[in-house]
């Protein structure tokens, strides 16, 4: 299988006069075509960094990243100039916005503003026509019809907005797609809707897939790979199998599946993660976690747990949890 | 959408008619009448008593505001001068073309000036030029119109002599008048546009577009302009409407027969029936032109337009 995306120690900052964020720190990771993988962790984690990171759209003043290779079909997306990344923005990577309500320019019909993505990216010189013609089957592609297209993003609800969304993002068929929490914004039922559509459209498209979300059920759903970050760190890195079934885990991951209310287990009680991310303008010494760790020892407070690997499944931690399965 | 402004039409019967009311009332308040300001403080008391009869300031405040109201709007009269003994129309018919044309003027200025110079400065944001354009636009704001145009006429009339500085026969004449309106409203106007820019290029639909590979020079163009322009079309609206009613610095510096001192010697004279023609003749303009302002709103933004069609309802 051919790779896709391979990301390489990829560090991303925000700096002001004031501080540093370290937003994200060294992480590593690859995609190859078709596949998805789940970045999952809880706000704060740098996961929508990574996101903005590998579209270059970071901001630009504040935003630097002080070491690290995106390689996307084997260019530097780092290295490229803006007119080039302008190129592959919106045409070979594309991206889905978790806020439907505010990703939309309001004075503009909807038609307009999935067509233009298209227009920028007319790489086989179609007529205004044609284009319009793919406007409208990627409309109906989304589930809304295609006379809609000349109506405004303020008369469509939130989950027909994000099919709008969608629509942009997908209309120039990307080889890679990051859909940043997708769903976060809309209702259950068409959180259900919207994931398998896109799940079948990756199908049809052999398009990848970096699944941005916080939500587990998610991620068992649609992901064939998960990345499990916390702190702009990935604490864990696997298949799917290897997070759900696999034989050792970080902590934080159990912890993460433990705050899942539990439909089967009579309990009364959720069990979530006590205290909060550490403040990202410190890089404390030792696990990043140990604070909020329920099996920290004196070693995990002085130094830096290493990456314990088995058969391509990692875990960052000195004392990784032996436990089949998560729950 | 014509629904819409034929209401609005209507609404402007009791909006005059309260700023008829409202001026008239002050105007009656203030202390003092017409016959012993035109005959003066020597005339005998017998003299003034006649003239104001003739006048009709000798009835009841209720009657004559009635009856001036009555003539305004069966007889589409709006009185005779107190001190001219002309037609009040006639007044504002040789004063209001030069008002215009000034503000005409000024305020083209200002919006090419304000708003081309706000976008620039909001895309450059934290640049030299930015930084630069901000400071000169403070101080132009921050300027009083009496001295800009007083410093104009200096440099340009006695030192350089090269343009006129009093009157309104030619064009010529209204080029300082012009810059002296026309600084304050273009800096205001910049440092509205690079606010209401800056806010816009930060929302999420600014960062979608990015994301579609679009270029700066289009998501300033396409995406971001017409999102910003709402707050600025409303002030420079409001603005024309406020020049109209007298650029009245401007006009008295250059001594430029305009509405602004029209007004305002009527004032002094309480020449009753020229004040209020020409305040209610300003009040239908500046009625009509908020009016122009939100109807353009609705070009700009379909969810007004959907707002106007919906009798004032709409989804959101």
């Amino acid at each position: 299988m051919n790779k896709v995306l391979e990301v390489k120690n990829l560090s991303i900052q925000y700096k002001t006069d004031l501080e540093t964020v370290y937003a994200v720190n060294s992480i590593s990771f690859s995609l190859n075509a078709g596949e998805t993988l789940g970045l999952v962790g809880e706000t704060g984690a740098g996961k929508t960094t990574t996101a903005l990171g590998i579209m270059g759209l970071l901001p630009e003043r504040t935003g630097k990243v002080p070491s690290g290779e995106i390689l996307f079909e084997e260019k530097d997306l780092l290295t490229l100039k803006e007119q080039d990344m302008m190129k592959i923005r919106g045409g070979k990577i594309s991206m889905i916005f978790q806020d439907p309500m505010t990703a939309l320019n309001p004075v503009l019909p909807v038609g307009k503003q999935i067509g233009e993505a298209l227009l920028l990216h007319n790489t086989e010189n179609l007529s205004n026509d044609e284009i319009e013609k793919k406007v409208e089957e990627t409309l109906e592609l989304v589930g809304i019809p295609k006379a809609r297209k000349v109506e405004y993003p303020y008369q469509f609800s939130g989950g027909m907005r994000q099919r709008v969304v969608i629509a942009i993002a997908l209309i120039c068929n990307p080889n890679l797609l990051i859909a940043d929490e997708p769903t976060t914004a809309l209702d259950v039922t068409i959180q259900a809707q919207i994931l398998s559509m896109i799940c079948n459209l990756q199908r049809m498209y052999k398009t990848s897939v970096i699944m941005i979300t916080h939500d587990l059920g998610v991620v068992a759903e649609t992901c064939d790979k998960v990345a499990i970050m916390y702190a702009g760190e990935i604490v864990e890195y696997g298949t799917l199998g290897d997070i759900f079934t696999g034989e050792i885990h970080h902590p934080y991951t159990i912890g993460l599946f433990n705050s899942l209310p539990s439909l089967t287990k009579d309990s009364h009680r959720l069990h979530p993660i006590e205290g909060l991310m550490p403040d990202p303008t410190v890089k404390p010494e030792g696990c990043w976690f140990a604070p909020r760790c329920k099996y920290c020892t004196e070693q995990c407070k002085k130094q830096k747990p290493p990456v314990v690997e088995e058969n391509g499944h990692q875990v960052r931690c000195h004392f990784p949890v032996h436990q089949k399965g998560v729950e | 959408m014509y629904k819409y402004v034929a209401k609005r039409l209507l609404y402007m019967i009791p909006v005059l008619l309260g700023v008829a009311f409202l001026v008239f009332a002050i105007l009656s308040l203030t202390p003092g009448d017409p016959g012993s300001i035109i005959l003066g403080i020597t005339a005998k008391p017998e003299d003034i008593a006649a003239l104001n009869a003739e006048f009709g300031y000798d009835k009841p405040f209720l009657i004559r505001f009635f009856n001036y109201i009555g003539d305004v709007v069966l007889h589409f009269d709006l009185g005779t001068s107190y001190q001219s003994r002309q037609p009040v129309i006639n007044d504002i018919l040789a004063r209001f073309p030069n008002t215009f044309l000034l503000t005409v003027l000024s305020m083209s200025a200002a919006s090419v000036i304000g708003i081309s110079l706000g976008i620039i400065s909001a895309v450059k944001q934290y640049t030299a030029l930015d930084q630069t354009l901000v400071v000169v636009a403070l101080i132009f704001a921050s300027i009083p119109g009496f001295w800009l145009g007083l410093m104009l006429m200096l440099f340009f009339s006695m030192k350089l002599g090269v343009l006129p500085s009093y009157g309104a026969d030619s064009l010529r004449h209204f080029v300082l008048p012009t810059i002296t309106v026309c600084m304050t409203s273009a800096a205001g106007l910049l440092r509205l546009t690079r606010s209401a820019m800056l806010e816009t290029i930060r929302q999420e639909y600014i960062r979608t577009a990015k994301a579609k590979g679009a270029s700066q020079k289009r998501i300033i163009w396409k995406h971001a302009l017409r999102n910003a322009m709402l707050p600025v079309v409303t002030t420079l609206g409001t603005s024309f409407g406020a020049s109209l009613g007298g650029a009245i610095i401007a006009e008295t510096v250059f001594a430029m027969p305009g509405m602004g001192t029209l007004i305002t010697t009527a004032i002094r004279q309480k020449d009753i029936p020229v004040v209020m023609g020409s305040t209610l003749f300003l009040a239908v303009l500046f009625s009509l032109i908020i009016l122009i302002v939100d109807v353009i709103y609705a070009f700009i933004d379909p969810r007004i337009k959907a707002k106007y069609e919906n009798g004032g309802r709409s989804r959101e």
